[in-house]
Protein backbone atom coordinates (compact mmCIF):
# COMPACT_ATOMS: atom_id res chain seq x y z
CA UNK A 1 0.00 0.00 0.00
CA UNK A 2 2.88 1.97 0.87
CA UNK A 3 4.65 1.29 -2.48
CA UNK A 4 3.68 4.27 -4.56
CA UNK A 5 5.14 5.02 -7.82
CA UNK A 6 6.07 8.77 -8.12
CA UNK A 7 3.51 8.83 -10.89
CA UNK A 8 0.74 7.83 -8.46
CA UNK A 9 2.23 9.75 -5.63
CA UNK A 10 2.18 13.08 -7.40
CA UNK A 11 -1.42 12.41 -8.71
CA UNK A 12 -2.79 11.87 -4.72
CA UNK A 13 -0.29 14.97 -3.77
CA UNK A 14 -2.79 17.04 -6.78
CA UNK A 15 -6.01 15.29 -5.14
CA UNK A 16 -4.65 16.51 -2.18
CA UNK A 17 -4.39 19.95 -3.05
CA UNK A 18 -7.45 19.66 -4.34
CA UNK A 19 -9.13 18.88 -1.23
CA UNK A 20 -7.17 21.90 0.58
CA UNK A 21 -8.38 24.37 -1.97
CA UNK A 22 -12.47 23.06 -1.53
CA UNK A 23 -11.93 23.13 2.19
CA UNK A 24 -10.22 26.44 2.80
CA UNK A 25 -11.73 28.79 -0.13
CA UNK A 26 -14.08 29.74 1.81
CA UNK A 27 -12.62 30.40 4.99
CA UNK A 28 -9.87 32.34 2.49
CA UNK A 29 -12.65 34.39 0.71
CA UNK A 30 -14.15 35.69 4.06
CA UNK A 31 -10.41 36.53 5.45
CA UNK A 32 -10.28 38.24 2.38
CA UNK A 33 -13.24 40.25 1.97
CA UNK A 34 -13.04 41.16 5.71
CA UNK A 35 -9.72 43.09 5.02
CA UNK A 36 -11.37 44.53 2.10
CA UNK A 37 -11.72 48.56 2.32
CA UNK A 38 -15.18 49.42 1.74
CA UNK A 39 -14.08 51.54 -0.77
CA UNK A 40 -12.56 49.01 -3.04
CA UNK A 41 -15.54 47.57 -5.06
CA UNK A 42 -16.29 43.80 -6.18
CA UNK A 43 -14.38 43.28 -9.08
CA UNK A 44 -14.86 40.83 -12.08
CA UNK A 45 -12.53 38.54 -12.13
CA UNK A 46 -12.63 38.93 -8.35
CA UNK A 47 -9.75 39.78 -6.69
CA UNK A 48 -8.83 37.16 -4.09
CA UNK A 49 -6.71 39.49 -1.85
CA UNK A 50 -7.48 43.40 -1.62
CA UNK A 51 -5.19 45.67 -2.95
CA UNK A 52 -5.32 47.60 0.51
CA UNK A 53 -5.96 45.46 3.70
CA UNK A 54 -7.29 47.16 6.15
CA UNK A 55 -8.49 46.21 9.86
CA UNK A 56 -11.33 48.70 9.47
CA UNK A 57 -13.69 46.44 9.03
CA UNK A 58 -13.10 44.27 12.37
CA UNK A 59 -13.02 47.79 14.04
CA UNK A 60 -16.50 48.78 12.80
CA UNK A 61 -17.56 45.27 13.64
CA UNK A 62 -16.54 44.79 17.14
CA UNK A 63 -19.21 47.55 18.23
CA UNK A 64 -21.27 47.38 21.60
CA UNK A 65 -23.60 44.80 20.49
CA UNK A 66 -21.49 42.56 19.31
CA UNK A 67 -19.76 42.23 22.47
CA UNK A 68 -22.88 41.98 24.55
CA UNK A 69 -23.43 39.09 22.14
CA UNK A 70 -19.87 38.21 22.69
CA UNK A 71 -20.34 37.87 26.17
CA UNK A 72 -23.37 36.06 26.63
CA UNK A 73 -22.09 32.95 24.37
CA UNK A 74 -18.49 32.94 26.74
CA UNK A 75 -20.98 33.06 29.63
CA UNK A 76 -23.68 30.51 27.99
CA UNK A 77 -20.96 28.28 26.37
CA UNK A 78 -18.50 27.81 29.45
CA UNK A 79 -21.43 27.18 31.42
CA UNK A 80 -22.79 24.41 29.53
CA UNK A 81 -19.24 23.29 28.61
CA UNK A 82 -18.56 22.85 32.44
CA UNK A 83 -22.16 21.28 33.62
CA UNK A 84 -22.60 19.08 30.84
CA UNK A 85 -18.78 17.46 31.30
CA UNK A 86 -19.60 16.62 35.03
CA UNK A 87 -23.18 15.50 34.77
CA UNK A 88 -21.71 13.65 31.42
CA UNK A 89 -18.81 11.81 33.92
CA UNK A 90 -20.96 10.58 36.58
CA UNK A 91 -23.22 9.16 34.22
CA UNK A 92 -21.14 7.51 32.26
CA UNK A 93 -19.05 6.05 34.79
CA UNK A 94 -22.19 3.98 36.30
CA UNK A 95 -23.14 2.88 32.91
CA UNK A 96 -19.84 1.40 32.73
CA UNK A 97 -19.79 0.13 36.05
CA UNK A 98 -23.11 -0.47 37.55
CA UNK A 99 -24.12 -4.51 36.59
CA UNK A 100 -27.88 -3.42 36.78
CA UNK A 101 -30.17 -4.41 33.93
CA UNK A 102 -32.41 -1.39 34.54
CA UNK A 103 -29.38 0.71 34.07
CA UNK A 104 -28.32 -0.57 30.65
CA UNK A 105 -31.75 -0.09 29.60
CA UNK A 106 -31.39 3.98 30.88
CA UNK A 107 -28.56 4.07 29.05
CA UNK A 108 -29.78 3.19 25.90
CA UNK A 109 -32.39 5.64 26.49
CA UNK A 110 -30.18 8.68 27.05
CA UNK A 111 -28.10 8.11 24.32
CA UNK A 112 -31.02 7.64 21.92
CA UNK A 113 -32.00 10.87 22.71
CA UNK A 114 -29.17 12.47 20.94
CA UNK A 115 -31.02 11.90 17.57
CA UNK A 116 -33.70 13.59 18.66
CA UNK A 117 -34.94 16.61 16.08
CA UNK A 118 -34.74 19.59 17.90
CA UNK A 119 -37.11 21.47 16.06
CA UNK A 120 -39.63 18.87 16.49
CA UNK A 121 -39.61 19.32 20.74
CA UNK A 122 -38.87 23.17 20.75
CA UNK A 123 -42.33 23.86 20.65
CA UNK A 124 -42.94 22.49 24.14
CA UNK A 125 -39.95 23.23 25.60
CA UNK A 126 -40.85 27.10 25.09
CA UNK A 127 -43.94 26.45 26.58
CA UNK A 128 -41.92 25.19 29.87
CA UNK A 129 -39.47 27.66 29.49
CA UNK A 130 -42.28 30.56 29.50
CA UNK A 131 -44.55 29.31 32.27
CA UNK A 132 -41.24 29.04 34.32
CA UNK A 133 -40.24 32.58 33.22
CA UNK A 134 -36.68 31.71 32.33
CA UNK A 135 -37.19 33.19 28.95
CA UNK A 136 -34.84 35.46 27.92
CA UNK A 137 -32.30 34.39 30.52
CA UNK A 138 -28.95 32.33 30.60
CA UNK A 139 -30.42 29.51 32.64
CA UNK A 140 -32.90 28.69 30.03
CA UNK A 141 -30.28 28.42 27.38
CA UNK A 142 -28.14 26.55 29.59
CA UNK A 143 -30.50 24.41 30.57
CA UNK A 144 -31.26 23.31 27.00
CA UNK A 145 -27.86 23.32 25.88
CA UNK A 146 -26.96 21.07 28.76
CA UNK A 147 -29.87 18.40 27.74
CA UNK A 148 -28.77 18.66 24.17
CA UNK A 149 -25.14 17.59 24.58
CA UNK A 150 -25.39 15.48 27.55
CA UNK A 151 -26.37 12.07 25.84
CA UNK A 152 -23.43 12.76 22.70
CA UNK A 153 -21.19 13.64 25.53
CA UNK A 154 -21.99 10.48 27.97
CA UNK A 155 -21.46 8.64 24.72
CA UNK A 156 -17.82 9.85 24.51
CA UNK A 157 -17.33 9.76 28.51
CA UNK A 158 -18.39 6.10 28.10
CA UNK A 159 -15.76 5.32 25.39
CA UNK A 160 -13.02 6.20 27.45
CA UNK A 161 -14.45 4.97 30.61
CA UNK A 162 -14.91 1.93 29.13
CA UNK A 163 -11.29 1.24 28.49
CA UNK A 164 -10.29 2.00 31.95
CA UNK A 165 -9.36 -1.26 34.32
CA UNK A 166 -11.59 -1.68 36.98
CA UNK A 167 -9.12 -3.25 39.04
CA UNK A 168 -7.49 -0.16 39.97
CA UNK A 169 -10.26 0.75 41.78
CA UNK A 170 -11.29 -2.79 42.97
CA UNK A 171 -7.37 -2.78 43.96
CA UNK A 172 -8.22 0.87 45.90
CA UNK A 173 -11.57 -0.86 47.79
CA UNK A 174 -9.17 -3.27 49.04
CA UNK A 175 -7.12 -0.68 50.53
CA UNK A 176 -9.99 0.69 52.18
CA UNK A 177 -11.30 3.71 49.82
CA UNK A 178 -14.96 4.01 49.46
CA UNK A 179 -16.66 4.49 45.98
CA UNK A 180 -16.69 8.17 46.32
CA UNK A 181 -13.12 8.17 47.14
CA UNK A 182 -12.29 5.49 44.07
CA UNK A 183 -13.90 7.52 41.76
CA UNK A 184 -12.00 11.24 42.46
CA UNK A 185 -8.89 9.68 43.27
CA UNK A 186 -8.42 7.15 40.47
CA UNK A 187 -10.89 7.67 38.06
CA UNK A 188 -10.94 11.08 37.73
CA UNK A 189 -7.24 11.91 37.56
CA UNK A 190 -7.19 9.11 34.11
CA UNK A 191 -10.09 9.95 32.59
CA UNK A 192 -8.27 14.02 31.57
CA UNK A 193 -8.48 12.91 27.90
CA UNK A 194 -11.79 12.11 27.61
CA UNK A 195 -13.26 15.12 29.63
CA UNK A 196 -10.70 17.59 27.33
CA UNK A 197 -12.17 15.61 24.17
CA UNK A 198 -16.07 15.99 25.68
CA UNK A 199 -14.93 19.57 26.84
CA UNK A 200 -14.02 20.74 23.22
CA UNK A 201 -17.41 18.85 21.32
CA UNK A 202 -19.52 20.30 24.01
CA UNK A 203 -17.74 24.00 23.01
CA UNK A 204 -17.91 23.33 19.14
CA UNK A 205 -21.66 22.23 19.51
CA UNK A 206 -23.16 24.93 21.54
CA UNK A 207 -20.86 27.83 20.67
CA UNK A 208 -23.04 27.69 17.24
CA UNK A 209 -26.46 26.61 18.62
CA UNK A 210 -29.42 29.12 16.80
CA UNK A 211 -32.58 27.05 16.88
CA UNK A 212 -32.58 27.46 20.76
CA UNK A 213 -31.35 30.66 20.91
CA UNK A 214 -33.28 32.28 18.21
CA UNK A 215 -36.56 30.93 19.89
CA UNK A 216 -35.59 31.64 23.87
CA UNK A 217 -34.48 34.88 23.47
CA UNK A 218 -36.04 37.92 22.05
CA UNK A 219 -34.36 40.91 24.07
CA UNK A 220 -31.17 42.28 22.04
CA UNK A 221 -29.31 42.23 25.54
CA UNK A 222 -29.80 38.08 26.20
CA UNK A 223 -28.82 37.29 21.85
CA UNK A 224 -26.14 35.04 21.46
CA UNK A 225 -23.40 35.37 18.73
CA UNK A 226 -25.47 33.09 16.07
CA UNK A 227 -28.37 34.86 16.78
CA UNK A 228 -27.04 38.42 16.86
CA UNK A 229 -25.01 37.57 12.86
CA UNK A 230 -28.88 36.17 11.43
CA UNK A 231 -29.58 40.03 12.75
CA UNK A 232 -26.54 41.24 11.48
CA UNK A 233 -27.35 40.15 7.81
CA UNK A 234 -30.40 42.20 7.55
CA UNK A 235 -29.18 45.05 9.35
CA UNK A 236 -25.93 45.05 7.42
CA UNK A 237 -27.47 45.42 4.37
CA UNK A 238 -24.31 44.49 1.35
CA UNK A 239 -21.41 45.85 3.86
CA UNK A 240 -20.07 42.42 3.51
CA UNK A 241 -17.05 43.91 4.43
CA UNK A 242 -17.94 43.82 8.31
CA UNK A 243 -20.30 40.85 8.06
CA UNK A 244 -17.26 38.69 7.28
CA UNK A 245 -15.02 40.69 9.90
CA UNK A 246 -17.65 39.55 12.37
CA UNK A 247 -17.51 36.08 10.74
CA UNK A 248 -14.03 35.75 11.45
CA UNK A 249 -14.44 37.02 15.33
CA UNK A 250 -17.05 34.16 16.13
CA UNK A 251 -15.03 31.65 14.33
CA UNK A 252 -11.63 32.05 15.96
CA UNK A 253 -12.11 31.30 19.36
CA UNK A 254 -13.66 27.89 18.73
CA UNK A 255 -11.11 27.24 15.72
CA UNK A 256 -8.17 28.29 18.11
CA UNK A 257 -9.71 25.42 20.92
CA UNK A 258 -9.81 22.84 18.39
CA UNK A 259 -6.88 23.35 16.80
CA UNK A 260 -5.02 23.30 19.99
CA UNK A 261 -6.34 20.19 21.19
CA UNK A 262 -7.54 18.61 17.85
CA UNK A 263 -5.36 15.59 18.26
CA UNK A 264 -7.36 14.85 21.42
CA UNK A 265 -10.21 16.13 20.29
CA UNK A 266 -10.42 13.56 17.08
CA UNK A 267 -9.55 10.77 19.43
CA UNK A 268 -12.40 11.09 21.77
CA UNK A 269 -14.59 11.61 19.06
CA UNK A 270 -13.68 8.64 16.93
CA UNK A 271 -13.01 6.40 20.69
CA UNK A 272 -17.00 6.03 20.74
CA UNK A 273 -16.99 5.19 17.26
CA UNK A 274 -15.00 2.21 17.09
CA UNK A 275 -15.12 0.68 20.38
CA UNK A 276 -18.83 1.60 20.22
CA UNK B 1 -18.81 -0.47 42.61
CA UNK B 2 -20.40 -3.09 44.76
CA UNK B 3 -23.96 -3.92 45.64
CA UNK B 4 -23.78 -1.55 48.85
CA UNK B 5 -23.44 1.40 46.27
CA UNK B 6 -27.02 1.24 44.98
CA UNK B 7 -27.33 4.91 46.31
CA UNK B 8 -24.14 5.96 44.60
CA UNK B 9 -25.46 4.66 41.21
CA UNK B 10 -28.75 6.54 41.71
CA UNK B 11 -27.12 9.73 43.10
CA UNK B 12 -24.90 10.02 39.66
CA UNK B 13 -27.41 9.02 36.88
CA UNK B 14 -29.99 11.14 38.34
CA UNK B 15 -29.20 14.92 36.86
CA UNK B 16 -28.73 13.55 33.83
CA UNK B 17 -31.62 11.10 33.60
CA UNK B 18 -34.12 13.75 34.68
CA UNK B 19 -32.92 16.44 32.43
CA UNK B 20 -33.34 14.18 29.32
CA UNK B 21 -36.19 13.14 30.50
CA UNK B 22 -37.67 16.42 31.71
CA UNK B 23 -36.57 18.35 28.37
CA UNK B 24 -36.31 15.66 25.48
CA UNK B 25 -38.93 12.53 26.57
CA UNK B 26 -41.75 14.79 28.12
CA UNK B 27 -41.65 17.50 25.21
CA UNK B 28 -41.64 14.82 22.61
CA UNK B 29 -45.57 13.99 24.11
CA UNK B 30 -46.54 17.34 24.36
CA UNK B 31 -45.94 17.80 20.64
CA UNK B 32 -47.68 14.36 19.67
CA UNK B 33 -50.76 15.70 22.03
CA UNK B 34 -50.23 19.35 20.82
CA UNK B 35 -50.53 17.52 16.92
CA UNK B 36 -54.47 16.87 17.77
CA UNK B 37 -55.24 20.73 19.11
CA UNK B 38 -56.41 23.66 17.37
CA UNK B 39 -54.61 26.84 17.88
CA UNK B 40 -53.94 30.18 15.54
CA UNK B 41 -52.94 33.21 16.05
CA UNK B 42 -56.69 34.60 16.30
CA UNK B 43 -57.98 31.61 18.15
CA UNK B 44 -54.78 31.49 20.61
CA UNK B 45 -56.85 29.25 22.91
CA UNK B 46 -56.30 25.29 22.08
CA UNK B 47 -58.92 23.37 21.36
CA UNK B 48 -59.27 19.61 20.94
CA UNK B 49 -60.02 18.53 17.39
CA UNK B 50 -58.99 14.86 16.75
CA UNK B 51 -57.23 14.74 13.92
CA UNK B 52 -58.78 17.21 12.43
CA UNK B 53 -55.40 18.33 11.76
CA UNK B 54 -53.32 15.91 10.17
CA UNK B 55 -56.55 15.89 7.97
CA UNK B 56 -55.83 19.78 6.78
CA UNK B 57 -52.32 19.36 6.64
CA UNK B 58 -52.13 15.95 4.70
CA UNK B 59 -54.17 17.27 2.15
CA UNK B 60 -52.64 20.79 1.20
CA UNK B 61 -50.20 20.39 -1.56
CA UNK B 62 -47.79 22.03 0.67
CA UNK B 63 -47.25 19.09 3.00
CA UNK B 64 -46.42 17.17 -0.48
CA UNK B 65 -43.78 19.75 -1.40
CA UNK B 66 -42.14 19.89 1.96
CA UNK B 67 -42.22 15.56 2.20
CA UNK B 68 -40.32 16.03 -1.64
CA UNK B 69 -37.79 18.65 -0.34
CA UNK B 70 -36.51 16.82 2.80
CA UNK B 71 -35.91 13.62 0.92
CA UNK B 72 -34.09 16.01 -1.90
CA UNK B 73 -32.06 17.63 0.95
CA UNK B 74 -31.71 14.22 2.92
CA UNK B 75 -30.56 12.24 0.05
CA UNK B 76 -28.49 14.71 -2.25
CA UNK B 77 -26.71 16.24 1.28
CA UNK B 78 -25.86 12.49 2.98
CA UNK B 79 -25.00 10.93 -0.24
CA UNK B 80 -22.57 13.60 -1.27
CA UNK B 81 -20.84 14.09 2.18
CA UNK B 82 -20.40 10.44 2.45
CA UNK B 83 -19.09 9.58 -1.04
CA UNK B 84 -17.07 12.99 -0.45
CA UNK B 85 -15.81 12.02 3.23
CA UNK B 86 -15.07 8.00 2.01
CA UNK B 87 -12.74 9.64 -0.53
CA UNK B 88 -10.73 12.23 1.05
CA UNK B 89 -10.57 9.82 3.84
CA UNK B 90 -9.06 7.23 1.43
CA UNK B 91 -6.97 10.34 0.64
CA UNK B 92 -5.46 11.05 3.89
CA UNK B 93 -4.66 7.92 4.64
CA UNK B 94 -1.87 7.73 2.02
CA UNK B 95 1.06 8.58 4.27
CA UNK B 96 1.52 11.54 2.05
CA UNK B 97 3.24 14.45 2.84
CA UNK B 98 1.77 17.24 4.40
CA UNK B 99 -0.98 14.45 5.55
CA UNK B 100 -0.71 15.30 9.45
CA UNK B 101 -1.57 19.09 9.04
CA UNK B 102 -4.30 18.10 6.16
CA UNK B 103 -6.38 15.89 8.83
CA UNK B 104 -6.39 18.65 11.10
CA UNK B 105 -7.49 21.84 8.74
CA UNK B 106 -10.33 19.58 7.02
CA UNK B 107 -12.16 18.96 10.01
CA UNK B 108 -12.33 22.86 9.70
CA UNK B 109 -15.84 23.70 7.89
CA UNK B 110 -17.20 21.24 10.81
CA UNK B 111 -15.91 23.14 13.60
CA UNK B 112 -16.89 26.63 11.60
CA UNK B 113 -20.61 28.17 13.34
CA UNK B 114 -23.28 27.17 11.47
CA UNK B 115 -24.58 30.61 11.02
CA UNK B 116 -21.50 31.50 9.62
CA UNK B 117 -21.17 28.96 7.25
CA UNK B 118 -24.44 29.73 5.90
CA UNK B 119 -23.19 33.64 6.00
CA UNK B 120 -19.97 32.80 3.68
CA UNK B 121 -21.99 30.43 1.38
CA UNK B 122 -24.87 33.39 0.99
CA UNK B 123 -22.38 35.56 0.31
CA UNK B 124 -20.57 33.32 -2.51
CA UNK B 125 -23.65 32.91 -4.03
CA UNK B 126 -25.02 36.31 -4.19
CA UNK B 127 -25.76 37.25 -8.11
CA UNK B 128 -23.57 40.74 -8.28
CA UNK B 129 -20.84 40.31 -5.51
CA UNK B 130 -20.18 36.57 -4.78
CA UNK B 131 -17.70 34.39 -5.94
CA UNK B 132 -18.94 31.88 -7.80
CA UNK B 133 -20.91 34.20 -10.04
CA UNK B 134 -17.47 35.82 -10.41
CA UNK B 135 -15.65 32.98 -11.43
CA UNK B 136 -18.55 31.40 -14.30
CA UNK B 137 -18.46 35.10 -15.79
CA UNK B 138 -14.65 35.50 -15.95
CA UNK B 139 -14.93 31.85 -17.56
CA UNK B 140 -17.04 32.75 -19.84
CA UNK B 141 -19.77 30.30 -18.87
CA UNK B 142 -22.34 32.88 -18.39
CA UNK B 143 -22.89 36.50 -19.44
CA UNK B 144 -24.55 37.73 -15.79
CA UNK B 145 -24.14 34.77 -13.72
CA UNK B 146 -27.48 32.96 -12.00
CA UNK B 147 -29.22 34.16 -8.83
CA UNK B 148 -28.28 30.36 -7.24
CA UNK B 149 -30.52 31.14 -4.23
CA UNK B 150 -33.28 33.29 -5.02
CA UNK B 151 -34.29 30.77 -8.33
CA UNK B 152 -36.57 27.90 -7.25
CA UNK B 153 -34.33 25.61 -9.91
CA UNK B 154 -31.00 25.72 -8.56
CA UNK B 155 -32.12 27.13 -4.68
CA UNK B 156 -31.99 23.64 -3.03
CA UNK B 157 -29.07 22.20 -5.20
CA UNK B 158 -26.89 25.20 -3.88
CA UNK B 159 -28.36 24.66 -0.22
CA UNK B 160 -27.46 20.84 -0.29
CA UNK B 161 -23.77 22.00 -1.68
CA UNK B 162 -22.95 24.46 0.91
CA UNK B 163 -24.07 21.90 3.59
CA UNK B 164 -21.89 19.00 2.37
CA UNK B 165 -19.26 21.61 2.29
CA UNK B 166 -19.81 21.83 5.94
CA UNK B 167 -20.79 18.68 6.82
CA UNK B 168 -18.42 16.15 4.66
CA UNK B 169 -15.30 16.34 7.55
CA UNK B 170 -17.14 14.80 9.96
CA UNK B 171 -17.66 11.82 7.64
CA UNK B 172 -14.14 11.97 6.80
CA UNK B 173 -13.39 11.71 10.38
CA UNK B 174 -15.14 8.73 11.02
CA UNK B 175 -13.85 6.90 8.12
CA UNK B 176 -10.84 7.88 8.69
CA UNK B 177 -11.11 6.04 12.09
CA UNK B 178 -12.52 2.99 10.24
CA UNK B 179 -9.60 2.74 7.49
CA UNK B 180 -7.20 2.96 10.21
CA UNK B 181 -8.42 -0.24 11.74
CA UNK B 182 -8.23 -1.90 8.46
CA UNK B 183 -6.30 -5.60 8.87
CA UNK B 184 -2.80 -4.35 7.74
CA UNK B 185 -1.44 -7.90 7.66
CA UNK B 186 -4.73 -8.82 4.78
CA UNK B 187 -4.07 -5.91 3.05
CA UNK B 188 -0.33 -6.92 2.84
CA UNK B 189 -0.91 -10.75 1.87
CA UNK B 190 -3.13 -9.29 -1.07
CA UNK B 191 -0.40 -7.37 -2.10
CA UNK B 192 1.72 -10.28 -2.04
CA UNK B 193 -0.86 -12.08 -4.16
CA UNK B 194 -0.44 -9.42 -6.85
CA UNK B 195 -3.93 -7.58 -5.88
CA UNK B 196 -4.20 -4.33 -7.23
CA UNK B 197 -5.32 -1.36 -5.59
CA UNK B 198 -9.23 -1.33 -6.79
CA UNK B 199 -9.42 -4.95 -5.56
CA UNK B 200 -7.71 -4.46 -2.36
CA UNK B 201 -10.52 -1.64 -1.68
CA UNK B 202 -13.01 -3.95 -3.38
CA UNK B 203 -12.78 -7.25 -1.55
CA UNK B 204 -10.83 -6.00 2.18
CA UNK B 205 -11.31 -2.33 2.68
CA UNK B 206 -14.96 -2.17 2.27
CA UNK B 207 -15.72 -5.15 3.69
CA UNK B 208 -14.29 -4.23 6.62
CA UNK B 209 -15.79 -0.68 6.89
CA UNK B 210 -19.32 -1.69 6.27
CA UNK B 211 -20.39 -1.36 9.55
CA UNK B 212 -18.92 1.90 10.44
CA UNK B 213 -20.42 3.22 6.79
CA UNK B 214 -23.63 1.99 7.72
CA UNK B 215 -24.23 3.73 10.66
CA UNK B 216 -22.35 6.79 9.68
CA UNK B 217 -25.08 6.44 6.95
CA UNK B 218 -28.19 6.20 9.19
CA UNK B 219 -26.35 8.71 11.84
CA UNK B 220 -25.78 11.21 9.07
CA UNK B 221 -29.44 11.10 7.54
CA UNK B 222 -31.06 11.65 10.99
CA UNK B 223 -28.86 14.66 11.71
CA UNK B 224 -29.14 16.21 7.46
CA UNK B 225 -33.06 15.52 8.05
CA UNK B 226 -32.83 17.64 11.36
CA UNK B 227 -30.73 20.42 10.24
CA UNK B 228 -31.75 23.54 10.72
CA UNK B 229 -29.51 26.52 10.33
CA UNK B 230 -27.91 26.26 7.07
CA UNK B 231 -31.18 26.43 5.35
CA UNK B 232 -32.83 29.26 7.70
CA UNK B 233 -29.85 31.34 7.21
CA UNK B 234 -29.34 31.01 3.34
CA UNK B 235 -33.56 31.19 2.05
CA UNK B 236 -35.47 30.90 5.01
CA UNK B 237 -37.18 27.98 3.16
CA UNK B 238 -37.91 30.62 0.01
CA UNK B 239 -38.45 31.00 -2.82
CA UNK B 240 -42.00 29.96 -2.55
CA UNK B 241 -40.72 27.06 -0.41
CA UNK B 242 -38.18 25.78 -2.91
CA UNK B 243 -36.45 25.01 0.25
CA UNK B 244 -38.51 24.89 3.03
CA UNK B 245 -37.50 20.95 5.31
CA UNK B 246 -39.05 20.13 8.00
CA UNK B 247 -37.52 21.93 10.32
CA UNK B 248 -37.88 25.29 8.83
CA UNK B 249 -41.44 24.69 8.36
CA UNK B 250 -42.35 23.77 11.88
CA UNK B 251 -40.06 27.00 12.91
CA UNK B 252 -42.26 29.06 10.37
CA UNK B 253 -45.49 27.69 11.60
CA UNK B 254 -44.82 28.11 15.66
CA UNK B 255 -43.07 30.66 15.90
CA UNK B 256 -43.77 32.95 13.03
CA UNK B 257 -47.26 32.23 12.21
CA UNK B 258 -48.79 31.11 15.77
CA UNK B 259 -49.82 27.83 14.39
CA UNK B 260 -48.61 25.56 17.08
CA UNK B 261 -51.29 22.65 16.13
CA UNK B 262 -49.80 22.35 12.32
CA UNK B 263 -46.27 22.96 13.74
CA UNK B 264 -47.32 19.65 16.28
CA UNK B 265 -48.45 17.48 13.20
CA UNK B 266 -44.72 18.15 11.13
CA UNK B 267 -43.27 17.34 14.35
CA UNK B 268 -44.83 14.59 14.51
CA UNK B 269 -44.37 13.76 11.54
CA UNK B 270 -40.69 14.07 11.72
CA UNK B 271 -40.69 12.06 15.08
CA UNK B 272 -42.26 8.89 12.62
CA UNK B 273 -39.05 9.40 10.42
CA UNK B 274 -36.89 9.40 13.43
CA UNK B 275 -38.66 6.29 14.97
CA UNK B 276 -38.07 4.31 11.80
CA UNK B 277 -34.32 5.62 11.04
CA UNK B 278 -33.63 4.82 14.85
CA UNK B 279 -35.11 0.55 13.76
CA UNK B 280 -32.85 0.95 10.69
CA UNK B 281 -29.85 1.39 12.87
CA UNK B 282 -30.90 -1.66 15.58
CA UNK B 283 -31.35 -3.55 12.54
CA UNK B 284 -28.10 -2.93 10.66
CA UNK B 285 -26.38 -3.25 14.04
CA UNK B 286 -27.88 -6.54 15.26
CA UNK B 287 -27.21 -7.66 11.59
CA UNK B 288 -23.60 -6.87 11.56
CA UNK B 289 -22.50 -8.09 15.37
CA UNK B 290 -21.82 -11.91 14.37
CA UNK B 291 -18.96 -10.66 11.84
CA UNK B 292 -17.70 -9.23 14.68
CA UNK B 293 -18.05 -11.73 16.90
CA UNK B 294 -16.27 -13.83 14.40
CA UNK B 295 -13.04 -11.14 13.61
Amino acid sequence: MRRQTPRTRFALMGLQTGLAVIVLLPFFWMISVSLKPASEPFAIPARLWPEDPTLANYISAFRPEFQVYFLNSVVVSLSTVAITVTLALLAAYVFTRAQMRIVGIIMLLVILAQMFPASAIIIPIYRMMRAADLLNTYASLILAYVTITLPVAIWMMRGFLARLPVTLEEAAAMDGAGPLRAFFEIVLPLCRPGIVATAVFVLIVTWQEFLFALSFTSTRDMRTLPVGMNDFIGQYGIRYGELMASSVLISLPVIAVFLFLQRQFVAGLTAGAVKG
Amino acid sequence: MTKNDRWLVWLFLAPAVVLVAVLMYYPMLGTVIESFYSTSFINPDPKFVGLEVYRRIFSQQEFGQIVVNSLLWTMGVVLLQNVLGFFSALLLNQHLPGQGLMRALVLLPWVLPGVVAAIIWRFMYDPQLGLINSFLISLGVSDTGMAWLADTDTAMLSAIVAAVWKGFPFSTVVFLAALQNVDEEQVEAAIIDGAGPLRRLVDIVLPSIREVAMINLVLTTILTFNYFDMIWVLTRGGPQNATHIFPTKIYDLGFGQFRFGDAAVYGVFSILVLVLLIALYFAIQRSSRPRVARA
